[in-house]
């Protein structure tokens, strides 16, 4: 087991209004999430001395412009002044996980005491992916001339090696997505708070990128979430009760850029990811009480539930079935609604919502006794991190 | 059937380590890079031998036609999105990956052209087609196997 098991824990968590399109300047939604993190943990602004973000916008073709289109921690640094601001980063190799992690780690070395985590998520106006002009470089000149664009793709052709090496239907993700979007009516953040998916909704909408359909694919918003960190000697004295870290992990697997369709890229980064959470942490997937998963494409739960070890492959769509995955069931999965649900703000939700959950704050939405909480907080490919946070450490 | 003669495909750009796969396609034959120590052959190309790290890299050529076809489709998406303008004209289509029997473990990306996008399936047996783009760049593509649409 890990000799830092459960000394950083999650304290405050922050949100800021999600809209579909780009009203406000992307830093005023980073600046409002980092705000209600920071008042939820019943800090002072000065006490925060640790500063850590994933910045990257997943579309192409657009200007990057600070504080519109990304909210980087040089823009967060001239907002805020902290007097007291004694460490900070940007993450490249894992995604927004990677910078909770880091975070983690420059609080375990003592070189900060309250770190805030944000993400925010800018909207472009137009096409979300203006893919490559008339010439196609690097790895895209093997995909984009037979009309290869944005990731949706690269996740569809594995998603139907998926499909049909297993013999699988696609309509039974129809039970992800519903049970989803219900669990979103207890998220009041939520893009999709109010309204309903039925499994007819589902079933009837239109194929974007096959065998992904609308409703497989988060919807592009612009919003920001945050969350502060802090050691589990000081969280114990802040408002809210602690989310205790006892492990975590990051994929180890890469594959040649362009190489795409194959699964091993995802079951392998997944199960690299998830082997060092389980060992660092003690716990297996059965003593898991609740469960966040990555969802930008709805197939990435697939990946995560199998590579993760939650079930064996080729069975993640039977697993989902039969009520095991609502908020009463054997492993409650994505209950703030998934970036299904929320809207694509890649994973910093999911952390929030593990944490959330492992503390007892989750609300209408809490899972009753639910102590050990797993997220697997991006696609398991490329970017992948895991996590497992516990309300009592034991 | 899609339509793909309103479509403009965005054009390679060969570089150092691609530039032979194109400058074979230019010629009608599809080479491959293969690891002069193991055997192995890879794409898309890359400094190492993707199994034993090996740098000793040559393309060489591998069977793209012939009875039966050449390979199988290993994957595949059938694009219904229109986001990309370029390639409106032509949805729904069949964008593929195709393993080739002569190079296990290297994935190929075409178009399954030839026929309706709902023959698209994984395993079907396909051949390579030549669709030349300009005076430099051939692209591989592909059709189902002469053998199978013929049953």
């Amino acid at each position: 087991m890990w000799e830092n098991r459960c000394k950083v824990a999650v304290s405050g968590v922050g949100f800021s209004k999600v809209t579909r399109s780009a009203e406000i300047p992307l830093a005023a939604h980073a600046l409002t999430a980092v705000q209600e993190a920071v008042a939820d943990s019943g800090l002072k602004m000065s006490d925060i001395d640790g500063l850590a973000t994933y910045p990257e916008l997943p579309a192409t073709g657009h200007a990057e412009v600070d504080g519109i289109s990304i909210v980087s921690v040089n823009c967060m640094m001239a907002m805020l002044k902290l007097p007291n601001l004694s460490w900070h980063i940007q993450v490249g190799t894992t995604n927004i996980g990677g910078a909770v992690q880091q975070a983690v780690n420059a609080l375990l070395a003592g070189v900060c005491r309250y770190a805030v985590v944000w993400r925010a998520m800018h909207n472009p106006r137009g096409t979300y992916q203006n893919l490559p002009g008339a010439q196609a470089q690097g790895a895209a000149q093997f995909t984009a001339p037979y009309g290869f664009g944005g990731p949706g793709q690269g996740m569809a052709v594995a998603y139907t090696r998926w499909l049909e090496r297993h013999n699988q239907n696609r309509e039974k993700m129809a039970t992800l997505t519903v049970t989803q979007r219900r669990h979103t009516q207890h998220n009041r953040h939520a893009y999709f708070y109010g309204t309903e998916l039925t499994r007819e909704d589902y079933l009837n909408s239109r194929m974007v990128a096959y065998p992904f359909c609308l409703f497989d694919c988060d919807i592009p918003i612009q919003g920001a979430v945050a969350v502060v960190l802090t050691t589990a000697d000081r969280a114990r004295d802040l408002k809210p009760r602690p989310a205790y870290l006892a492990g975590y992990g990051q994929r180890l697997h890469f594959e040649v850029a362009g190489r795409i369709g194959s699964l091993s890229n995802y079951m392998e980064g997944g199960s690299s990811s998830a082997k060092l959470t389980w060992e660092r942490s003690g716990f297996s997937p059965q003593d898991v009480d609740v469960a966040q998963i990555y969802d930008g494409f709805s197939a990435s739960v697939i990946y995560g539930l199998e590579s993760y070890g939650f079930c064996p492959e080729g069975t993640a769509l039977d697993f989902i079935q039969d009520g095991r995955i609502e908020l009463d069931g054997e492993l409650p999965l994505n209950t703030f609604g998934g970036s299904l649900g929320t809207g694509r703000i890649h994973g910093l939700w999911h952390i929030i919502e593990g944490a959330l959950q492992a503390s007892g704050r989750a609300g209408s939405r809490q899972v009753k006794d639910a102590n050990v909480s797993f997220v697997g907080a991006s696609a398991p490919i490329v970017t992948g991190t895991t996590f497992i946070f516990v309300g009592d450490p034991y | 059937m899609s339509d793909w003669s309103k479509v403009t495909r965005p054009i390679p750009v060969p570089n150092e380590w691609t530039k032979p796969f194109w400058d074979a396609t230019r010629r009608g034959v599809l080479e491959l890079q293969r690891c002069q120590s193991c055997g192995h052959f890879q794409h898309p190309p890359y400094a190492t031998c993707v199994k034993c790290i090996a740098t000793d890299l040559k393309f060489e050529a591998v069977r793209h036609d012939g009875g039966g076809g050449a390979g199988t489709i290993y994957a595949y998406t059938i694009m219904y999105h229109t986001g990309d303008r370029r390639f409106a004209s032509a949805v729904p289509y069949a964008s593929i990956i195709v393993e080739l029997d002569d190079a296990p473990g290297a994935l190929l990306a075409g178009n399954l052209l030839e026929a309706p996008y709902t023959e698209a399936k994984v395993g079907r047996r396909v051949e390579v087609v030549f669709e030349r783009l300009n005076d430099d760049i051939t692209l591989p593509q592909f059709r189902l196997a002469r053998t199978a649409s013929a049953d």
